[in-house]
């Protein structure tokens, strides 16, 4: 059997529904394949923030802050409620040392036009009552959002759907090569050929996998996370939290504070995340995980390191119940940004991918960026820090 | 009819059975689908309960025998366990 269509996206995670939503809506027809099923990927085992806070400025937060923009008004756009709420977010800073650096991000954020501030200790309780003495102060964004992520895919889908867009899961492309015609032929797992102008590499962490049937070589790797999911709780604090010590880490290694169990926290890449979903858990993150490659599985020792975190923090905590520990794979990129534009050299070819632990927050840009693109209203040369480049991985 | 359609299913989410068979018509055909799909089976029992409904059915709407419907991911902890478990040092916070 065989399929036509203008663009072919393959992996059906909320970057891939963004983009055929998007590339659908510019009158493009589009197919969207996955190899495995609705949410079986990173956009169902991650969290659920628009966190702009933890953005360095530059191409990234100005993104993010448009991405933010589009979410507020996505859901007229697609027609059901996508879970969003603006709860606005925290960063907890312990000491004198963390103020300092966190002192000149925020003002470089302020630069560049986000809302955020320092604040201090009173405000910070009055914020946060149950948050641990130890914190001197805190950052304080009230622009910090979240959406839930299956709500935000099945409304690209129907909305894509009632534009033509076909999804399919549980089908996978096989081979790849162009025809006398100059258009792409995908064999696919169900024994069908998909013909296409177009084909949009959207599989998120496995992207190189999939880059691999069009020979080349995609610069994303998982970077694993295990998050802890709690029973449903009313609120404890006011906005979401994080803590600057894993922000500090990433921006001044040199001040990096030697912990007691300082192996174990490099090699889980532990940082503090704290979030209250719409619908009543808290999600406790996270780890950073290097070694991991795709074993989707959860240790105790992630599940003990993240506990114990948070009871540090949050002494309150220690008396809510734990009922899901998952794992998930941010499709990491050398540089930290995502890669999205045509891949040099290869006509035809397009990878929207790399978004690293940003997926949520950005689809909607990523999406309508792509098909600014398509339609030629951008041109790439906006877009250099964004467009495919060789990295050594 | 009605009645029978708002019946709950999962009952930690309160997701009804006209959910579930929505779901399966806009093609979810695993458990591990339909819980993304609609929250059944993210709650409190963590499927425990509505995953042997849910897989039933399945079984009717899409003639898909029940032995063949693989269950649900499982992950830990097993049942709902207090965070204090985990982070024995974490009990006396002024220490830790």
């Amino acid at each position: 059997m065989k399929r036509y269509c203008d663009s072919l996206v393959i992996g059906g995670g909320i970057i891939g529904l963004s983009c055929g939503y998007y590339l659908s809506r510019e009158g493009f027809k589009v197919q969207v394949i996955d190899s495995m099923e609705f949410g079986s990927g990173s956009s169902g085992a991650c969290d659920d923030m628009i966190l702009l806070q933890s953005k360095k400025p530059g191409v990234v937060l100005e993104l993010a802050m448009e991405s933010l923009e589009m979410y507020r008004f996505l859901h007229m756009e697609l027609g059901c409620d996508l879970g969003f709420k603006q709860m606005g977010g925290m960063i907890l800073i312990e000491n004198q040392e963390e103020l300092a650096v966190m002192e000149e991000f925020v003002s470089s954020q302020r630069s560049c036009g986000l809302n955020v501030d320092i604040v201090d200790r009173e405000e910070l309780r009055r914020r946060q009552p149950h948050v641990s003495d130890r914190f001197i102060s805190s950052t304080y964004s009230p622009d910090d959002s979240q959406v839930d992520p299956f709500l935000v895919m099945k409304g690209f889908i129907n909305a894509g759907q009632r534009l033509g867009m076909e999804v399919r899961y549980r089908e996978a492309a096989v081979t790849a090569e162009k025809n006398g015609a100059g258009r792409w032929q995908v064999l696919t797992s169900t024994g069908c050929i998909v013909e296409a102008e177009n084909v949009v590499i959207s599989a998120g962490a496995w992207s190189n996998i999939v880059g691999g049937l069009f020979d080349i070589s995609i610069p994303i790797f998982p970077r694993r996370g295990q998050l802890l999911i709690t029973e449903k709780i009313p609120p404890i604090g006011e906005t979401n939290l994080w803590s600057a010590s894993y922000m500090v880490t990433k921006l001044r290694p040199d001040l990096a504070k030697v912990r007691e169990n300082q192996s174990e926290y490099n090699e889980l890449g532990l940082g503090f995340s704290f979030t209250r979903t719409a619908h009543g858990n808290y999600l406790i993150g996270s780890t950073r995980e290097e070694q991991a490659g795709f074993k989707k599985l959860v240790d105790y020792r992630a599940l003990e390191a993240l506990s114990r975190q948070v009871a540090h923090i949050i002494p309150l905590m220690r008396h809510v119940h734990i009922i899901r520990h998952i794992a998930g794979f941010r499709p990491a990129t050398p540089d930290g940004k995502m890669i999205l534009g045509p891949w040099p050299g290869k006509e035809g070819l397009y990878v929207a991918s790399g978004h690293e632990g940003d997926g949520i927050a950005m689809a909607p840009i990523t999406g309508k960026l792509l098909s600014d693109i398509f339609t030629g209203r951008k041109s790439i040369t906006n877009m250099k820090e964004l467009i495919p480049r060789c990295m050594v991985v | 009819m009605e009645n029978e359609q708002n019946r709950l299913i999962c009952r930690c989410e309160e997701i009804t059975l006209e959910e579930i068979i929505q779901a399966i018509d806009n093609g979810c055909t695993s458990l591990n689908e339909i819980k993304r799909y609609t929250r059944a089976g993210m709650g409190l029992c963590q499927s425990r309960v509505c995953s042997r409904l849910i897989a039933r059915i399945i079984a009717e709407k899409t003639g898909k025998p029940l032995d063949e419907i693989v269950p649900v991911t499982a992950r830990p902890p097993s049942r709902p366990v207090r965070i204090d478990i985990f982070s024995p040092r974490g009990c006396n916070v002024k220490n830790s």
